[in-house]
């Protein structure tokens, strides 16, 4: 296990690709993040709807216990920069040979994996961190009274993005080794993301059936917190049922990695 | 001897390609194999399914112990075709990744890089070597774990003369170490130099498999001149056992049976009053055997 570990770890010490991605990970959450007051102030001079009810000056953005809704729920849209990188890294592992050349140097199929997943893990358990830390800085900067009650009230928001990632991470590596170019799978996963589901999923109507598509699950884990500033419902915790559902998804497509593996002719 | 591996029955189809048919045979212990065949023929997708990066389409195959198929993996050193790195990584970091995959420490790096020649570049990126580091750089790889089997795969390919020689020389101080070599390869001149054993493949069947020598030794040549070449001629038309008797320009060509002794025929010359004034032993090439092989068999 040690050693699956290490080997993830020096292929991604001087990959030039991980620090590219991950730096422009961590840099557009940091902006996004931070844009929050600019856009309001955007709203409230554009005189939309929205300043007629609230002013958007009061909106606790920023205030625990809300900012850990809300920091996730916008950190969950680019989610999407770290599976490019797991896309390039699972699809050079079949371009230049090495899945082939590990598995003759002793790797079994499921070491491979194993290995993959830690970079999944890796980088999803990093960004929840990253996270963590910002929220808990910007909270303690903006909220004038912090109260012990209030900072974990929604802090289980956390947890859940670190589901969300590793989810949507291991459904890219699927992708990647299924279609095995690059800018294929890149293509196929955005369009998917974007596009294919989320058209499907508009067409039914059914709430719960919608809840099944592995992206929607995926989704559904973070709702979109904004609603409640303009004193709409909003789901304001993480449904057990997504998480059951979010983790069976996650198995499935371990499974299907597995099976894709096993039976391929690595040449 | 044992065998290092036995394969029962070994078929691959790609569709209706048949690119390896109804293989059996045995690699013995400490021996110098070479998988002999044209390019096509089935060596690469033989040895990919030893290797268990191929799934056979049917027929079975055991390697030497009673470990997993992993672990037997492990203590194998093998290239398959091209030499296959990560690009960006130094060769330091490549064999450290194949250090931990094969369950060994990091002490044999150095060693490795030194015989192949690659010490000084160590910390360059694998993508600015030349094809010929490369192949040594597999080749470091391959040695990395003390292998007990090594598997290489046209290890010359793309090397200049002097590379070549090197390889060929590492591959017999290898051998030397009592180590087990599979060679595969359609350069028919690197394997008689090398091998102990080998195997010919054609579209995918065993036609041959046997050793080395034996194929040298199956008949025997010789040149022959005298003074008088006519009656030296009309003599060994006469020696009990001869296959061919034939003029080549001023010398005489006889062909014999492997196992007749040159002196039995030397001494058969001069009691019938001739004496000999050039002989000379013509090894038959594996070359010329190999195509026979293939002709025999199409």
């Amino acid at each position: 296990m040690n050693r699956l570990f290490r080997i993830e770890l020096i292929k991604i010490k001087s990959n030039a690709s991980f620090w590219v991605l991950v730096s422009l990970h961590i840099g557009i959450i940091l902006l996004v993040v931070l844009s929050g007051k600019v856009f309001l102030k955007s709203l409230s001079i554009n005189g939309e709807s929205i300043s007629n009810m609230v002013d958007p000056a009061s909106i606790p953005l920023y205030q625990f216990p809300d900012i850990w809704h809300n920091i996730t729920y916008v950190a969950g849209y680019l989610k999407f920069i770290l599976a490019i990188y797991m896309i390039i890294s699972i699809t050079s592992e079949i371009t230049y040979d090495t899945l082939r050349q590990n598995i003759m140097n002793g790797m079994s199929r499921a070491d491979f994996i194993i290995s993959k997943l830690f970079l999944v893990l890796v980088l999803s358990l990093g960004s929840a961190v990253f996270l963590f830390l910002t929220g808990l800085i910007i909270g303690f900067l903006s909220t004038p009274d912090p109260q012990i009650h209030d900072i974990v009230k929604y802090a289980g928001f956390i947890p859940a993005y670190f589901l969300l990632l590793t989810a949507y991470l291991i459904f890219a590596l699927l992708i990647g080794l299924l279609i095995r170019k690059t800018g294929l799978a890149l293509g196929l996963l955005f369009l998917y993301t974007i596009i294919v589901e989320p058209i499907i999923v508009f067409r039914i109507e059914t709430a719960w059936i919608k809840g099944l598509f592995p992206l929607k699950a995926i989704n559904n884990l973070v709702h979109m917190p904004f609603g409640k500033y303009v004193l709409r419902e909003v789901q304001d915790y993480v449904a057990l049922k997504d998480i059951a559902i979010v983790i069976a998804y996650c198995i499935l497509f371990v499974y299907c990695i597995y099976l894709l593996l096993k039976k391929r002719d690595l040449k | 001897m044992n065998n290092v591996v036995t394969t029962n029955g070994l078929t691959k189809h790609y569709g209706r390609i048949r690119a390896v048919n109804d293989l059996t045979f045995g690699i013995p212990e400490k021996s110098v194999f070479g998988i002999l065949g044209p390019n096509g023929s089935g060596k690469t997708t033989t040895l990919g399914m030893l290797l268990d990066v191929v799934n056979p389409t049917s027929g079975t195959y055991s390697w030497f112990s009673n470990l997993s198929r992993k672990e037997n993996r492990q203590k194998i050193g093998s290239i398959l075709e091209t030499p296959s790195f990560y690009p960006y990584l130094s060769a330091i970091d490549n064999l450290r990744i194949i250090a931990e995959i094969k369950a060994i420490g990091y002490e044999n790096i150095g060693e490795v890089l030194k015989l192949t020649g690659l010490y000084e570049r160590r910390l360059s990126a694998y993508r600015t070597y030349s094809l010929g580091m490369k192949q040594r750089l597999a080749l470091a790889s391959a040695l990395l774990c003390d292998p007990l089997v090594m598997i290489l795969d046209e290890p010359t390919n793309g090397l200049d003369p002097r590379g070549i020689a090197e390889i060929r020389e590492l591959i017999r101080t290898i051998a030397r170490q009592g180590k087990t070599i599979i060679l595969a390869s359609h350069l028919l001149d690197e394997v008689q130099k090398v091998c102990s054993h080998f195997a010919v493949l054609d579209k995918g069947r065993l036609m041959y498999s046997g050793l080395v020598n034996e194929v040298s030794h199956e008949e025997l040549r010789l040149e022959i001149s005298a003074d008088d070449p006519a009656e030296l001629f009309a003599l060994l038309k006469t020696f009990p056992g001869q296959r061919k008797v034939e003029f080549s320009g001023e010398t005489i060509i006889i062909t014999l049976p492997g196992h007749v002794a040159i002196g039995d025929l030397s001494r058969f010359v001069f009691e019938h009053g001739i004496v000999i004034t050039h002989l000379l032993a013509l090894r038959k090439s594996l070359e010329s055997q190999f195509l026979e092989i293939l002709n025999e068999k199409a």
